[in-house]
């Protein structure tokens, strides 16, 4: 082992990436140029999958759903990305399972903001609890922001149908009407919450982490590549969760008080992520939209079961979805939360 | 009601189309208009009627009309220009719609000129259903139905096939006994010149002026009687003598443009 | 006379006949062959539902209720956003029918408007009117206007202007030339463009449903697709294509009995 991979490495030096491609294993994978998905961004510039005998191939896309769909229909081997009904949907058809952990809710860690209209937040709309009455803009029906204002109406026991809920498609669309007065509030995430602030357009209300910690999203492959290509996949993920490490080593410090630090190994991973991030941020928004991962790669398990049921619930995943069924926990070790059987 | 034309003149876009037409029409006579393609016969019909504007000229209506009648000067048309989305009775009832009469004096008023043209069991039927004979008696109707002083008849037949013609001759005829109007019949059919009109005016090539004036004296009535055939023929000779040669001119022009 | 041979028949053909039976035989065999196939596992079950689940999702949607609030919604706006459109256009088609100075102010306008595909407007009608029920009704409304301006100034055009010379003749008032003669002559091109608007409208619905709106067929399409829910997605569709059918239906009704005299 050791032997190939010094000559691995011996070759790379001499020949270049491209001849020594033909002796690695080549897997892509679906993402989002988000600060989200640094971990793969990591792990590819610092060579981890190149150590696990991996060619990786990026497969960008600009929003969650084609992602699902790119795995789903074998068009990439992996995926990366935040769980929306559609995934659940497709993944409920026996097309992927989920791996291993992306972005979580956690406490302490700013992720996904609830953002009150300039107007909303004159008249009292100060906090989470006072969503009810209220309309507020989201990108799609069954998407991360959907399901998060469905697990607020359960924490502060309102009902979902009490808000008015416009889906606008996109972020960009959803800043827009709430600046316009167009709707009383939105879900944002950090970067564009402050940014929202910052213009005097909307006020932060409360953070997503504060109420309802949650699994927002994960590394997912193709159940045709599992099941042909299990060595593949889990030298992947061994390389993913190394890079998990590093980055949680980098971004998810903080210190006595519970405030966020970012030392020097997070000024040495930036460039990293600006280097795939688009559009490019700078060092500050790149701090801002480092969301948490888990550092070994683990998934809330429970939660992924809760979501699920969730969405059934509202009519969006179909009945017959087993949520058991889309994990496969067998490439992380220790997942968190584990339903007992 | 007499008319009086005076030095009636009207030319399109430059060409010279009637160049001076005098004529004076009796109260109660029918007075035929003929001539060649393109003399003008109908553009001075529609200059009598007030619907052109002549390029000079004037035509003058002396003495009053009936006191009930309510358009003086009233046409009937070649292409009948019923409306297809009314039925007979309606589109009788057109010319009546803005006078102001009682609904039971309009309905009376087109009963009576429905009945006087045949047409009194084909009120409700669209225009679409009927002959092209029964839809000129639609127009002759609706031309009755305002009491006209001076009925304006421009090629009312020539729509129509030979057989439907020699009924609709007969039928003014029987009309024209009964009510009472000067008649201006532009056509360019001999034969129902030589049959209906007390005089018939000739026109020239263009530009159209009065060539001659052609009278006939056996009353009109008489005319449609086997004894009278001479006659007739006779004045059909006599009409297109005077048009023979123009009318192939004319015809020659047409074809070569 | 020599020989008698009988004159061969060399006419017919070229005459198409109503079928009745063909198109529904063609309808039921599509359908079937595509139930067939998704059976045997040749379709595959990710991206092409079968029949069956499709009839299913809208049965779903019968018994939750959703669909009268999808479909009332939709049927909504088309309502309010077509009979606007229609109105407006009407009322300036027949003026520039009419009136020289109006076609001649109206005519440079309208062409250079009715081109733009109302679809683009949308954002610009979300900045004026808002993500409301205003900005949706807008688009639809704009999108019929145009075409009804073009066909009834032009089916005004089409009237013959013997009647028009007709009415003058016995003296008919302006005003009454207009409504007796102009415009039930014009009725047949205006019907005509009521077909052509119909399915604008549909179509605008449901590109103005994308933004903001929690019901309608539009809105429904869009979220089974972000749901990848594609039984859902075609159930939408097919309302849709029987939506269409039942305006079309409407539409030769009211032609039949407008235009009995054609």
């Amino acid at each position: 082992m050791r032997i190939r991979l010094v000559a691995a490495l011996a070759a790379l030096v001499t020949f270049g990436p491209a001849l020594t491609a033909g002796a690695q294993e080549k897997v892509s994978i679906a993402a989002l140029r988000f600060v989200s998905s640094a971990p793969i961004f990591i792990a590819m510039e610092k060579g981890y999958f190149k150590e696990q005998g991996l060619d990786v191939e990026f497969k960008f896309f600009d929003a969650a759903q084609p992602i699902a769909v790119a795995v789903a229909a074998g068009n990439a081997d992996l995926g990366i990305t935040g769980l929306t009904g559609g995934f659940y949907n497709l993944a409920g058809k026996g097309a992927m399972k989920i791996i291993a952990s992306q972005s979580r809710e956690e406490p302490g860690y700013d992720f996904v903001a609830y953002v009150a209209s300039k107007k909303a937040y004159d008249a009292g709309f100060k906090d989470p609890g006072k969503f009810p009455g209220k309309t507020i803009g989201i990108t799609q029906v069954g998407s991360t922001f959907h399901y998060m204002l469905g697990m607020l109406a359960e924490k502060r026991g309102f009902k979902l149908t009490e808000v008015t809920l416009k889906p606008l498609q996109s972020i960009a669309n959803v800043t827009a009407a709430l600046k316009g007065e167009q709707v009383d509030g939105v879900l944002l995430p950090a970067n564009n919450a402050y940014a929202v602030e910052k213009d005097g357009a909307g006020k932060i209300i409360g953070w997503v982490h504060q109420e309802t910690p949650w699994q927002l999203g994960a590394l997912f492959a193709g159940t045709g590549v599992i099941e042909e290509r299990r060595p593949v996949v889990e030298k992947f993920v061994a390389a993913y969760v190394k890079a998990c490490a590093d980055y949680a080593d980098a971004f998810l410090q903080r210190d006595a008080a519970g405030k966020r630090t970012f030392g020097s190994k997070a000024d040495a991973l930036i460039p990293i992520i600006q280097k795939y991030v688009e559009p490019k941020p700078s060092a500050e928004q790149v701090k801002a939209s480092a969301s948490y991962i888990d550092p070994k790669g683990r998934l809330l398990v429970k939660n992924i079961h809760e979501q699920v049921a969730w969405y059934q619930a509202q009519g969006m995943v179909a009945r017959d979805v087993d949520a058991a069924k889309i994990l496969d926990l067998s490439f992380v070790k220790d997942h968190l939360d584990v339903p007992k059987r | 009601m007499d008319l009086r034309l005076e030095g009636i003149t009207h030319s399109y876009d430059g060409l010279l189309a009637l160049d001076g037409i005098d004529l004076e029409v009796r109260d109660g006579e029918t007075v035929a208009i003929i001539g060649p393609s393109g003399c003008g016969k109908s553009t001075l019909l529609g200059i009598v009627g007030g619907l052109l504007k002549p390029s000079a000229g004037r035509v003058l209506a002396i003495g009053a009309p009936r006191a009930d009648s309510l358009n003086p000067f009233t046409y009937v048309f070649q292409d009948f220009a019923l409306l297809p989305w009314r039925n007979v009775a309606a589109n009788v009832a057109l010319a009546l719609e803005h006078h102001g009469l009682s609904r039971a004096e309009r309905r009376e008023r087109v009963a009576a000129a429905l009945a006087l043209t045949g047409l009194g069991e084909f009120a409700a039927a669209l225009p679409k259903q009927l002959s092209g004979g029964m839809r000129q008696r639609v127009g002759i109707a609706r031309a009755l139905v305002v009491r006209p002083a001076v009925l304006l008849l421009d090629e009312p037949l020539s729509a129509l096939d030979a057989q439907t013609r020699e009924l609709l001759m007969e039928d003014l005829l029987a009309i024209w006994a009964r009510e009472r109007s000067t008649r201006l019949y532009v056509t360019h059919n001999l034969d129902e010149a030589a049959r209906l009109a007390d005089r018939v005016i000739v026109l020239s090539r263009r530009p159209g002026r009065i060539r001659e004036i052609v009278r006939i004296d056996m009353p009109v009535a008489e005319r449609g009687a086997p004894t009278a055939l001479p006659v007739v023929a006779g004045v059909r000779e006599k009409l297109w003598a005077l048009i023979r040669d123009e009318a192939r001119d004319a015809e020659r022009e047409v074809q070569h443009g | 006379m020599a020989d008698a041979a009988p004159v061969t028949f060399r006419g017919g053909g070229f005459h198409p006949r109503p079928q009745r039976l063909v198109p529904v035989a063609v309808f039921v065999a599509v359908i079937g062959l595509w139930q067939f196939a998704s059976w045997r596992g040749w379709l595959p079950a990710l991206f092409l539902p079968s029949p069956w689940e499709i009839v299913t999702a809208l049965g779903g949607m019968i018994s939750d209720g959703s669909l009268g609030r999808h479909v009332g919604a939709s049927l909504m706006r088309i309502a309010l956003g077509w009979v606007l459109g229609t109105a407006a256009g009407l009322a300036i088609g027949l003026a520039m029918g009419i009136f020289s100075v109006a076609r001649a102010a109206g005519l440079p306008v309208v062409s250079a408007l009715f081109p733009i595909p109302k679809i683009a407007l949308l954002p610009l009608f979300i900045l004026w009117f808002g993500i409301g029920e205003p900005s949706k009704v807008a688009t639809i409304g704009f999108g019929v206007f145009f075409p009804t301006v073009i066909a009834a100034y032009t089916a005004c055009d089409s009237v013959p202007r013997n009647l028009i010379r007709m009415a003058q003749s016995f003296g008919l008032p302006p005003a009454a030339i207009v409504w007796k003669i102009l415009v039930p002559g014009a009725m047949p091109g205006i019907l005509a463009g009521f077909r052509i608007t119909a399915s604008i409208a549909l179509i605008l619905v449901v590109a103005a449903e994308m933004i903001g709106a929690q019901y309608g067929i539009g809105a429904f399409i869009l979220s089974a697709g972000n749901l990848n829910q594609i039984d859902h997605l075609l159930a939408g569709v097919t309302l849709l294509s029987l939506l269409g059918l039942a305006v079309s239906a409407v539409l030769g009704a009211v032609e039949r009995a407008v235009l009995r005299w054609r």
